[in-house]
């Protein structure tokens, strides 16, 4: 028998919203299950259900055997004894699953003492070895300090502890690394299959990101729209899909393998002439700029310190880095909402390195350079349409009639592959890359000199994501725009930038082509980063093979 | 509902040295808020129509010698900066002055009322905290359900119901017609007295719970939606566990945030509920002393309640860090 068996599970909403439809699945001990797909495909929900965590006033059809028992229909009191012996859930954001007002030793003791009833003493000694089996550096001290004075990465950890302390049979990881920088996901990921190992558990993995499933799981199920779509060894379904929505995920999925075809550069991707480097008529060129935060009682901050870059009239620089590494305060000081502490900002040859303060200036900087932000949800204003946000950033900037203007947003809009009628919509009834769109057409209204995208696409689901790189690709094509491309993924820069710059702790470790920089890394940082990208276990195989 | 354990390691932390700026900081910006509320209750008195003395005076016609000679008692001959000076010295030593009504000392005056108001407003305390804190659990634990709807529309409707007339009402019911409860004055000793206190209280108590029942389901409602809550479910903790370690701790900063300036309400609030129980405290006295311009007394008891409530907030602020011990560690780390 299975660890897991689900049967045609359905669950419906009240209002007649059907949000998972006949979901089958299985998971054996030992096994290492994957249920890939995009936001609301279901996956979360599905492996909520195992646990018996479903939404308010939903009904739920069909079985979901765990461990003999159906979580569906069983009484409170065992769904209970199966949240404490049977399976246990690795949630998301760390952040936000882990109480902040209580120590981290309370979270991981409290099941053992509330459920298990063991003496104090005990489970604390049980917490210290759960953390130095998810390898946290100072299990003792850990126990007294609060979830805010620990990175996500650590956070994580104790989440998994805390997951692992109930000892279960199968571990449910729902997005257990999206929060996380790159780097940090590969430690958290061999955490996990070590322990999955060691402890002979099932293992449920969702995630949206094909790459790390196809690394990890034996099998994976493909969800959408409340269905599962596809299912098979991860191989088969990944390298051979069969169904459309499988085919379109993998083909939207960005990847840092370079192939035989892909050495050549594409001809679009090739820059236009390189300006020279003594010549400031580059569109955006930093010399030695330098920012740091002063923090009361600690030695200051430096999140940005030396960095010179230079992007030719045309041109796209990709800066990567992981958390903390100091590229969006670079961002926010080229575009002026910070102020450097030393060094220069020329963009189309005007200095714009002081941070604007009348209102001409502000204009003036604003025309130069323009930023979209990384959450579409929160960079524009729920009460405004679209167009009328659109056309808000056009009548600060010219004279246009509002007849002018109009026609003006309807141009924008097509531009970025949307419509008319998305003009008078709010931002609440668009979908999130709709609203990306929005903000990039917004953006690029008064044609700055440069355009900032800060995580721009890190917030969207892949295909959504391939749509929107489409569209800036299409943009740069038609009107040579500059832009300056942030991100922590280097697989979305490969798609985007000619020219790379890796950042670490404010300064930039490495600089070159994106293809050299991915295919021969020169900086171990940059190799380190490289390396921790999760990728399908077979690639190896064949490298492997080619190698022999 | 047990009383949570408050941990009492956060400022080791954080530094006790911080702690120790911060508690100093906030006893400086404590005072300095004292000192501007003496000045602004000192000097409402000259923008107040009305000569203090030609009431001392009783509307006869004296003689300007007389006139000259209570003016010259109780210093009111002397510039207004003097005038301050000099009572607030006398403050600082605890002489407020002369009560012009009693012909006592002020705090004799207030000294004999303090302790039934004192004792009127910690009964509504407890009796607002423990009704307002239940029914505000129960109304979040059942969100948009029957027994939710059914307790917000009781505190509402129990919270627009005047003093005045929820103290008639309580009268007429459990005093008149059920004798279950004196209807007039203070008692004597300690049970006595707080038998005399029960329906004032209540009378309080049903004006106040509406803001403590309010804060305190919206602040579980929205702890109730967060991950934390959904992370201890998961791990088989039973629901009871949850809502206690994890809802309710997590509720009470923005609920004691809440019940500071309640604390003010209540002090005022207690001049109509003690008029209506014939009750001699400070809040009966207040409104005698404004009608009789008798400033020394109304200007010892406007400090005091500004006092409490300046204080209570003070306390609220500095317990803060052991009830979210992110504020400990400054903005940033939220």
């Amino acid at each position: 028998m299975n660890l897991l068996e689900i049967t045609e599970l359905t669950l419906d909403l009240p209002n007649g919203v059907r949000l998972l439809d006949g979901i089958s699945l299985t998971v054996a001990a030992g096994e290492t299950v994957g249920l890939v797909g995009e936001s609301g495909s279901g996956k979360s929900l599905t492996a909520r259900s195992v646990l018996g965590l479903l939404p308010e006033r939903s009904t739920a059809g069909g079985k979901v055997l765990l461990d003999g028992t159906d979580v569906i229909t069983t009484s409170p009191s065992e769904l209970l004894a199966l949240r404490r012996h049977s399976a246990s859930m690795v949630f998301q954001d760390p952040r936000a699953g882990i109480n902040p007002m209580r120590t981290i030793g309370d979270h991981l003791t409290e099941t053992l003492r509330l459920c298990e009833h063991l003496p104090a003493d005990q489970a604390k000694e049980r917490a210290i070895e759960m953390m130095a089996s998810v390898r946290l550096p100072r299990p003792e001290a850990h126990l007294r300090q609060y979830p805010h004075e620990f990175s996500g990465g650590m956070l994580q950890r104790v989440m998994i502890a805390g997951a692992l302390s109930s000892s279960p049979k199968l571990l449910i990881c729902d997005e257990p690394t999206t929060a996380l920088d790159v780097t940090t996901q590969a430690e958290i990921i061999s955490v996990l299959t070590e322990q999955r190992k060691s402890r002979g558990m099932g293992m449920l993995f969702i995630t949206h990101d094909l790459n790390l499933a196809a690394s990890l799981c034996d099998r994976v199920y493909v969800m959408s729209a409340g269905r599962v779509v596809e299912q098979g060894s991860a191989r088969e379904v990944f390298s051979d899909p069969q169904a459309d929505y499988t085919k379109k995920l993998v083909a939207a999925t960005p990847t840092i393998l370079v192939g035989d075809a892909e050495a050549a550069v594409p001809a679009e991707l090739v820059p236009l002439a390189p300006a020279e480097p003594e010549d400031a008529s580059g569109a955006l060129v930093v010399r030695s700029l330098s920012k740091s935060y002063a923090i009361r009682g600690k030695t200051p901050v430096r999140a940005v310190s030396e960095v010179s870059l230079e992007i030719p009239r045309g041109g796209a620089l990709g800066i990567v880095g992981e958390s903390g590494s100091g590229k969006s305060t670079l961002a926010r000081l080229i575009v002026g909402l910070e102020s450097a502490d030393a060094g220069e900002i020329v963009i189309a040859g005007k200095e714009r390195t002081a941070p604007p303060r009348k209102r001409q200036e502000r204009l003036a900087h604003a025309r130069s350079v323009q930023m979209v932000f990384q959450d579409p949800y929160l960079s524009l204003d729920p009460r405004i349409t679209a167009g009328k946000s659109i056309e808000d950033a056009l009548r600060l900037h010219s004279k246009l009639t509002s007849t002018a203007s109009r026609a003006k947003v309807i141009e924008l809009l097509d531009q970025v592959g949307l419509t008319e009628k998305h003009a008078d919509a709010r931002p609440r009834k668009l979908s999130g890359g709709q609203r990306q769109r929005v903000a990039i057409a917004r953006a690029l209204a008064i044609e700055p000199d440069l355009l900032v995208m800060d995580e721009a696409t890190s917030a969207l689901d892949v295909s959504v994501q391939a749509q929107v790189l489409e569209v800036v690709a299409d943009i740069r094509r038609e009107r040579g725009l500059t832009v300056l491309f942030i991100t922590h993924d280097l697989a979305v820069v490969r798609r985007v930038c000619e020219e790379t710059v890796v950042m670490k702790q404010g300064e930039i470790v490495e600089h070159g082509k994106t293809l050299e920089l991915l295919t021969q890394p020169r900086h171990d940082y940059t190799r380190h980063l490289i390396e921790s990208v999760p990728r399908p276990a077979w690639d190896l195989d064949e490298a492997i093979e080619e190698a022999s | 509902m047990a009383l949570v354990s408050i941990r009492r390691t956060v400022w080791s932390t954080g530094g006790t040295a911080v702690a120790v700026r911060r508690v100093v900081g906030k006893l400086g910006s404590l005072l300095l808020t004292l000192f501007l509320a003496s000045l602004l209750v000192f000097f409402s008195r000259f923008l107040v129509p009305g000569d203090p003395v030609s009431f001392l005076l009783k509307g006869r016609k004296p003689s300007p010698e007389a006139v000259a000679d209570i003016t010259a008692e109780f210093g009111l001959n002397l510039p207004p900066w003097q005038q301050y000076f000099n009572w607030i010295i006398g403050v600082l030593h605890g002489d407020f002055g002369r009560s012009l009504q009693f012909r006592q000392d002020v705090s004799t005056v207030i000294g004999d009322r303090l302790p039934v108001t004192f004792g009127l407003v910690i009964m509504a305390g407890i009796m607002i905290a423990v009704i307002g804190l239940i029914s505000g659990v129960a109304a979040s634990l059942n969100r948009n359900r029957f027994w939710d709807k059914a307790i917000l529309t009781g505190l509402t409707v129990f919270g627009a119901i005047p003093s005045f007339v929820g103290s008639i009402v309580l009268i007429a019911v459990f005093a008149v017609q059920l004798h279950w409860f004196p209807s007039f004055g203070s008692g004597e000793g300690f049970f006595d007295t707080i038998y005399h206190l029960v329906l004032p209280s209540l009378a309080l108590t049903i004006v106040f719970v509406v803001l403590v029942g309010k804060v305190t389901r919206s602040s579980m409602v929205e702890q109730l939606d967060r991950e934390h809550v959904e992370v201890a479910t998961s791990r088989g903790l039973s629901r009871g566990s949850v809502v206690r370690r994890h809802v309710f701790r997590n509720a009470i900063g923005p609920i004691l945030t809440v019940s500071g300036p309640l604390v003010a309400g209540l002090l005022v609030a207690s001049s109509i509920v003690e008029a209506a129980f014939g009750i001699a405290g400070i809040g009966s006295l207040l409104v005698q002393s404004v009608d009789r311009l008798d400033f020394p007394v109304v200007q010892a008891v406007v400090l005091l309640v500004v006092t409490t409530f300046v204080a209570v907030n003070a306390i609220i602020d500095i317990l803060e860090p052991w009830i979210d011990p992110r504020s400990a560690a400054g903005a940033g780390a939220r």
